[in-house]
């Protein structure tokens, strides 16, 4: 569109795409949840479910781990939609500055350099290019950029910010084309050609869904920052998809011919799940139906994105974020060294603290929330033997009342940590921490 | 802390198509865009069609994260909606809410279970046993109600017909246009200058 408006957002024509479906305004860090469908980092962050497996929005799938940013995506809404996505920006920002609470910064400039290492994740590798990263985030740390603590005075950052970014991406006369945008910006993280049925893992790294099978083997990782996939296969991102064979029909159509070849070649057994797979469900229900699973309500893994944290959980005594940094059992177990998924400031040298569950809470918590939607209802006492209750019966207050009233009775007397987990309870705006 | 620039774009998209949907989202007196007024017309070949049926609407404060609060302000008999209080029984109203949704998808899961009553899961057990027992009856006092609830009052349409009458429309045509629109004058003036 080349209307010559004085506002330049609305010089952008921004297509139905890319459109959140949860705030309905242009898409900012975008996350793709593992049945295909793209949200805002914070759309997907307020939309999960801090005591039980999450839903996607649009589909309903359920999900368990808070995926990372799609980073390719990101930049590409950038480079496409600069003023709107600047716009965006400030505006996010500015809720993040009234809440306290900070989405990661992503550096344009190690991404372009450094397409194939993911900015977010220099765990993986011993190597001099994961130093580089290191620097470049210190760095930006020492700028002051994007440490959220040292934001309290409010503008400079935000400005500071912004002369960043600006540096960071082309500048050009025809604002929100597509045409700028090239094959390059959308490449394959394993076979570094244009994207075909892209799909997208946790950790925000996006493949050919071809690509993604062939390296899948018994556990998906991700090739480039080695993070488990949580719940096999994705689903391919139709959204991108689409978008990309709009874009270039032609390679679009080279890359599907590419493919089917291949696809005659390797033994087609294989099929996409991305959604229910019996294992994990299986997981959800023993979690929930034993008495005995640690649960903690509100607080997620800050490396593989697990919410809320099932098992072991392992909190940040050095961070002062409001938001804290937790990992999970697995995750500590295997020494991630991950950055936070909000911005904190963590670095391995942080000591950390198992921190106990609160069971009776959970009991009580279960209760109050009732059953899971789908297979029999298990109410569980909390002297841990099981009542088979009804199937057609709501989560009866009633049968419950007796329970209830021992919980709450029992609340007092719990150890100091117990309180202190209330006390956390009772904020109305939780946070994945 | 609702998210009112989002309330604000459904408005916009819910009045761009509200010729084809017939749903309407308006803001109370009140100005505030967390208490709303939605408005849908009953549907074609049921006891309420012809009937203009008003909603409240009231937004949380985690709105679009949870649900919004629907009730109807206007009497209806359905098994699902409560003859007393107007509260609706709708899952996506509960737990089956997705920020996804829109204040007009909801609105529009409401009028689809105006033709879809769901006796077995009765908001008003007097209605869904009515429904069940004797369903003709049933459908009598739908259309009862509706008549006398649901249309726009007598009086004010008497004052629309004139108000669009001395404008130099010819009455029988300001009437049958506005039965159309739902006795808003607004729509049936812009109708007839249309035609």
């Amino acid at each position: 569109m080349e209307d010559r408006t004085s506002d330049g957002v609305k010089s952008e024509e921004i297509s139905e795409s890319f459109i959140c479906c949860v705030c309905l305004d242009l898409l900012y860090k975008p996350i793709v949840l593992c049945c295909g469908h793209v949200s805002c980092f914070w759309c997907v962050h307020k939309s999960m479910n801090g005591l039980r497996e999450s839903h996607c929005p649009i589909c309903r799938n359920s999900y368990n781990h808070f995926p990372t940013i799609c980073q390719m995506l990101h930049f590409l809404l950038q480079k496409m939609y600069p003023i709107a996505y600047k716009a965006r920006e400030l505006q996010v920002l500015e809720e993040e500055k009234e809440n306290d609470c900070f989405s990661p910064q992503l550096d344009a400039h190690a991404h372009n350099l450094q397409a194939d290492q993911d900015l977010e994740n220099p765990a993986c590798k011993e190597s001099s290019a994961t130093m580089k990263q290191l620097d470049s985030i210190s760095h930006i740390s020492d700028n002051g950029t994007t440490v959220p603590e040292q934001g309290t005075n409010g503008n400079p950052e935000a400005t500071g910010i912004a002369i960043d970014i600006d540096k960071n991406f082309p500048q050009n006369q025809h604002s929100g084309n597509c045409k700028q945008i090239s094959v390059a910006d959308v490449l394959c993280a394993a076979c570094k050609q244009m994207l075909f049925c892209p799909v997208v893992l946790n950790c925000g790294h996006v493949y050919c869904e071809s690509c993604a099978i062939g390296i899948a083997g018994e556990m998906l990782k991700c090739q480039v920052c080695q993070s488990p996939q949580p719940k096999g296969l994705p689903k391919v991102c139709l959204e991108l998809g689409n978008f990309l064979e709009e874009q270039f029909p032609k390679e679009y159509a080279l890359r599907r011919d590419a493919v089917r070849l291949k696809e005659v070649d390797s033994n087609r057994g294989w099929q996409t799940n991305g959604s229910t797979e019996g294992g994990k469900q299986a997981d959800i229900l023993a979690w929930w139906s034993d008495p005995h699973s640690k649960v903690h309500m509100n607080a997620g893994c800050d490396s593989c994105g697990m919410y809320p944290i099932i098992g072991d959980r392992y909190r940040c005594t050095d961070c002062v974020e409001k938001i804290g940094f937790d990992l999970c059992g697995d995750c500590y177990n295997t020494r991630s060294k991950l950055p936070g998924r909000f911005n904190q400031q963590h670095t391995p040298e942080h000591k950390f603290e198992l921190v106990p569950s609160n069971m009776i809470r959970n009991i009580m918590l279960r209760l109050v929330t009732g059953p899971i939607d789908d297979g029999s209802t298990l109410l569980i006492t909390a002297d841990g033997s099981e009542n088979l209750e009804d199937l057609s019966s709501p989560p009866s207050l009633s049968g419950v009342t007796e329970e209830n009233v021992e919980n709450s009775l029992a609340i007092p007397a719990t150890s100091g940590d117990g309180a202190e987990e209330h006390q956390d309870d009772s904020q109305t705006t939780e946070y994945l921490n | 802390m609702i998210d009112f620039a989002r309330v604000q774009k459904e408005l916009q998209e819910c009045s761009r198509d509200v010729e084809k949907s017939g749903i309407k989202v308006s803001p109370k007196s009140d100005g505030s865009l967390a208490r709303l007024i939605g408005t849908i017309p009953g549907p074609v070949g049921t006891p309420y069609e012809g009937g203009t049926f008003q909603i409240d609407i009231s937004l949380p404060d985690g709105y679009p994260f949870e649900p919004p609060k629907m009730q109807f302000a206007t009497k209806v008999w359905h098994p699902n909606i409560s003859s007393q209080s107007g509260a609706i029984c709708l899952d996506i109203l509960k737990d089956q809410w997705s920020p996804a949704l829109t204040l007009k998808t909801a609105l529009l899961s409401v009028q689809a279970l105006l033709s879809a009553p769901q006796p077995d899961d009765p908001q008003d057990a007097v209605v869904a046993q009515q429904y069940l027992r004797d369903y003709q009856t049933f459908v009598g006092t739908a259309r009862y109600w509706t008549e006398s609830f649901a249309k726009i009052s007598s009086l004010g349409v008497e004052e629309k017909v004139q108000k669009l009458v001395e404008m130099g429309f010819p009455e029988a045509q300001v009437r049958s246009t506005l039965e159309v629109v739902g006795g808003d004058e607004n729509l049936a003036l812009e109708k007839l200058c249309s035609s």
